[in-house]
């Protein structure tokens, strides 16, 4: 059952972690994705820091484009379609395989986690994509900028830090909006889910006991939370959304009741499915392998 | 704020965020129209600042730029490009209608939702006409007036017949022309320009006619059409040995115009009436200018002309559908000012609310100037017309009742000629038109056939066109002017019967109510002829369909108007000009304050 709170004036809210809840109210006609930042304060901070992720001409972040928006349509099938070619992809990016499976099998990295995931993942969009300490650290920013308390929003904003990581990361981006937010937003879940893998692969023998793909569900991570807003009243099964409700979509605490499903953490099957939802496990399951493998052969 | 409103950004004075403020807890306590007349005109002024602010959002030009011709810079291009020499695709014909609420906002339903509940059902239980309601503080030209005036402002083209919509008729529906047990309407024209991806899923659609007050439904909305319509002598409209509009010949029953779709007496009255004033300014104008080519002279009077619409629209028409002292009070400030010396004194000459915003500097605020899709779902105003006319003659007593169907389309010239130019003006002076209220909608446009399109239920459609082209629905619409949602169906109205009436057809959902019924339904301030809410977009977008327009502000001066022009549309209005070209109507007019109000009947 979802949570609801409602203080006039500072919140309208309404968060959702059963799955097959969730899924209906992400799939709800009254339930559209721009936030318009009415119904409290607190909704109204949260919609200006998603409303940042624009090009400086206006264009909107693919994640963050309305369902009946014809150009979100278009973009998700085409990069489905470039991101379905999984082996060839994961040949592209081997070198970073190796230095991830490196890690996760119990070895250290020359440079942090986040670069070389980050170098992952942007190589998938683009093969000549170069990340850094400073790319990272953009997307770091960035990530910060979302979770950050109101004082800590204003310094990143107010300091120049956020529009700085908005620069950067669409610079190396080359201005590809869907590289730009898989290389600063949800490159954060494929870090969380290699350390996670490390601990699971050092702890007692595991790298040879456990299969990748079992692996790859024992480790995949989801995105906390996901944000849509209810613009009309409405009933979604027994939840009553209030209009202009903010809608939390905890998407990972709902992945985890449904472990077993790694589409739980994409929305596979919905309109806002994940373009990557059949790559993301693939990458996971070969760092694994690899790391295994390697792990073998050493022995 | 950003590069979507192509770089406008609004600018609020110091003293404009004070008021807000004190506004704001004003209006916690008392609804502007309850408050003393000074006191409600600042408010209303107010809302328009808030207004300027939030409500003005660019969906892209969506036309070619257009090229430079002589004497752009002195008069109104017949496309109204290069109002602004900074951005001269700006309110062009052509170009996309703006929005007044964000673009998420403004996203059609998906599906089965846009259908629902069934426009025709809307159309047989809540608009349908019962018995005429009158509106009894107007007369019939105040109808035939706006829609003279919303043809100078937009169209949205003839819909082709592909891809129409289907709405399932409810058994026992007997609409004549079904299509597989459906309704069908079709769909608005669409826009087939590149669309800029930062539009999102809001659907954008293209004016035909000039966006600017430039009265382009007397002058055409291109060179070619005003070119047809020009006699080509000392800068005349095109007139016949009997001083009327000659007939179109592409439109069988139409005056020769610049825009004359939709046409019926009622236009071909404020046509005529305003091609005669036109010709008179050419008159006056070549006197003082005698060495002034055709083109000149057509241009100059055609500034002088449509600034006196503007005008007798601004402190005529509007005061006297809407009335109400505060609104009266700041219609006329709107135009000229509070003539109070010490507050000219302290604002200064740039002031809107000392000077009025004729000649003051024109402004776009937060977006470039375009009529809106929100501007034009609230001017859906189809109620006002009656379906049946009582005519009178003004040398005869006694009426002739007449059907509104069989004055207008193909029959129309003919009708005109029958009953003559003088004696229909007589007649719409001193009958009423119908209050802009639900279960008033004309029966005969709910069964209406137009030359080349299929039967159609034009409450049905106006309904379908707010829902397709992403206009928000009533409760949402409220709170995106600034007005706080409803709750329940008794909020919104107390007609009797119909709050039952609406939730039966929402099934209890008052967030589903259509921006229209919504509109119709809502209870009205005092004096008021059409809603509250309707009236917030009527407040931003009157006074920026002035502000925004260089001919004027910056431009409202001598050198581009003459000063005989500046004194035309000084000294004279709406009753002046009738009393001109029709001297007869004298008595009918004699003591009548504003010539929308009812006329004096003389014979009975």
């Amino acid at each position: 059952m979802a949570l609801i709170i409602t203080i006039p004036g500072l919140v309208r809210l309404a968060i959702v972690s059963d799955p097959d809840e969730l899924r209906r109210v992400n799939d709800a006609a009254v339930v559209a994705r721009p936030l318009s930042g009415r119904g409290g304060l607190f909704n109204r901070s949260v919609a200006a820091k998603l409303a940042v992720f624009r090009t400086p001409d206006g264009d909107i972040w693919p994640a963050f484009r309305d369902r009946h928006d014809p150009l979100r349509a278009e973009h998700q099938k085409d990069l489905e379609g470039v991101l379905s070619h999984i082996e060839p992809l994961l040949q592209r990016i081997a070198p970073e395989i190796a230095e991830l499976s490196n890690y996760v099998g119990g070895g250290r990295l020359r440079r942090s986690l986040g670069v070389v995931v980050q170098q992952a993942v942007g190589r998938l969009f683009r093969p000549g994509y170069v990340a850094s300490e400073e790319s990272y650290e953009a997307a770091r920013t960035l990530q910060a900028w979302l979770a950050a308390w109101p004082l800590r929003a204003w310094w990143i904003r107010y300091s120049g830090a956020l529009q700085a990581a908005l620069d950067r990361i669409e610079a190396v981006s080359e201005r590809d909006m869907a590289c730009a937010h898989a290389t600063a937003l949800a490159m954060e879940n494929i870090v969380k889910s290699i350390e996670l893998m490390r601990e699971l692969a050092l702890q007692g023998g595991n790298l040879a006991k456990i299969d990748p793909k079992d692996a790859m569900l024992r480790t995949l991570r989801a995105p906390a939370h996901v944000v849509r807003e209810a613009r009309d009243g409405d009933f979604v099964d027994l939840i009553r959304l209030r209009s202009r409700t903010l809608v939390l979509l905890a998407v990972e605490t709902a992945h985890q009741q449904r472990a077993s499903d790694p589409g739980s953490a994409f929305f596979a099957g919905s309109w806002n499915e994940c373009p990557a939802h059949g790559l993301v496990p693939a990458l996971l399951s070969k760092v694994w392998q690899v790391a295994k493998d390697q792990a073998q052969g050493g022995a | 704020m950003s590069r979507e409103n192509d770089g406008f950004v609004y600018h609020r004075g110091l003293l404009q965020a004070v008021l807000d403020v004190v506004y704001r807890v004003v209006n916690f306590f008392v609804r502007w129209d309850h408050l003393p007349t000074l006191l409600g005109s600042a408010n209303l002024s107010v809302f328009r600042e808030r207004l300027r602010e939030h409500n003005l959002h660019h969906a892209g030009y969506g036309t070619a730029p257009p090229g430079w011709k002589t004497g752009n810079d002195r008069w109104r291009s017949a496309d109204g490009s290069f109002n602004s020499l900074d951005h001269p695709r700006m309110g062009m014909a052509g170009a996309r209608f703006g929005r007044n609420f964000p673009l998420p906002e403004c996203v059609p339903d998906s599906g089965d939702n846009l259908l629902e509940p069934s426009p025709r059902v809307i159309s047989q239980v809540l608009l349908a006409r019962d018995t005429f309601i009158p509106a009894t503080s107007l007369n019939l030209l105040a109808a035939a007036w706006i829609q003279f005036e919303t043809h100078n402002w937009f169209s949205h083209g003839l819909p082709r017949p592909e891809n129409a919509f289907k709405i399932p008729l409810e058994p026992g529906d007997t609409w004549p022309d079904p299509v597989d047990g459906c309704m069908q309407i079709r769909r608005t024209v669409p826009d087939n320009t590149p669309r800029e991806p930062w539009l999102g899923a809001t659907p954008t659609f293209c004016n035909i006619n000039s966006h600017w007050w430039d009265a382009g439904q007397i002058y055409g909305s291109n060179r070619e059409r005003q070119m047809e319509i020009r006699s080509k002598a000392d800068g005349k409209i095109k007139v016949g040995d009997d001083g009327m509009l000659p007939p179109d010949p592409d439109h069988q029953g139409a005056d020769l115009t610049g825009f004359n779709d939709n046409w019926w007496v009622g236009l071909s009255l404020l046509h005529n009436l305003f091609a005669r004033e036109h010709n008179v300014i050419c008159d006056g104008l070549k006197t003082r200018y005698p060495s002034w080519n055709d083109e000149e002279l057509f241009q100059r009077a055609r500034l002088i002309n449509a600034a006196l619409i503007a005008k007798i629209h601004t402190i005529e028409w509007t005061p006297g559908i809407l009335g109400h002292p505060a609104l009266d009070f700041g219609m006329h400030a709107n135009w000229s000012g509070i003539p109070n010396r010490v507050l000219r004194a302290v604002l200064g000459k740039n002031s809107e609310a000392a000077y009025g915003i004729i000649g003051s500097p024109t402004d776009q605020h937060s977006a470039p100037y375009a009529m809106t899709e929100e501007f034009t779902a609230v001017y859906r105003l189809h109620p006002l017309i009656p379906d049946d006319v009582d005519l009178r003659r003004l040398d005869v007593a006694g009426v002739e009742h007449c059907k509104l169907v069989d004055m207008q389309g193909g029959a129309s010239r003919k009708f005109m000629k029958s009953h003559g130019f003088v004696n229909l003006l007589y007649s719409f002076g001193t009958v009423h038109p119908g209050a802009i209220r639900l279960h008033n909608y004309p029966n005969f446009l709910r069964q209406f056939t137009k030359e080349g399109q299929p039967l159609l239920d034009m409450a049905a459609i106006d309904i379908m066109r707010d829902r397709e082209r992403g206009v928000p629905r009533y409760n949402r619409f409220r709170e995106l002017v600034g007005k706080k949602r409803v709750r329940t169906f008794e909020e919104i109205t107390s007609i009797p019967g119909a709050a039952k009436k609406m939730r039966a057809i929402y099934k209890g959902d008052v967030d589903r109510v259509d921006l229209m019924v919504g509109l119709l339904a809502e209870d009205l301030p005092d004096g008021f002829g059409f809603s509250d809410t309707a009236f917030r977009i009527f407040i931003l977008m009157a006074s920026r369909r002035l502000k925004s327009d260089r001919f004027f502000t910056d431009d409202y001066r001598a050198e581009v108007y003459t000063d005989f022009g500046l004194d035309w549309v000084q000294n004279n209005g709406m009753k002046s000009v009738l009393l001109r070209h029709v001297p007869q109507l004298g008595p009918a007019l004699e003591g009548v304050n504003n010539a929308f109000a009812p006329w004096n009947v003389l014979r009975s």
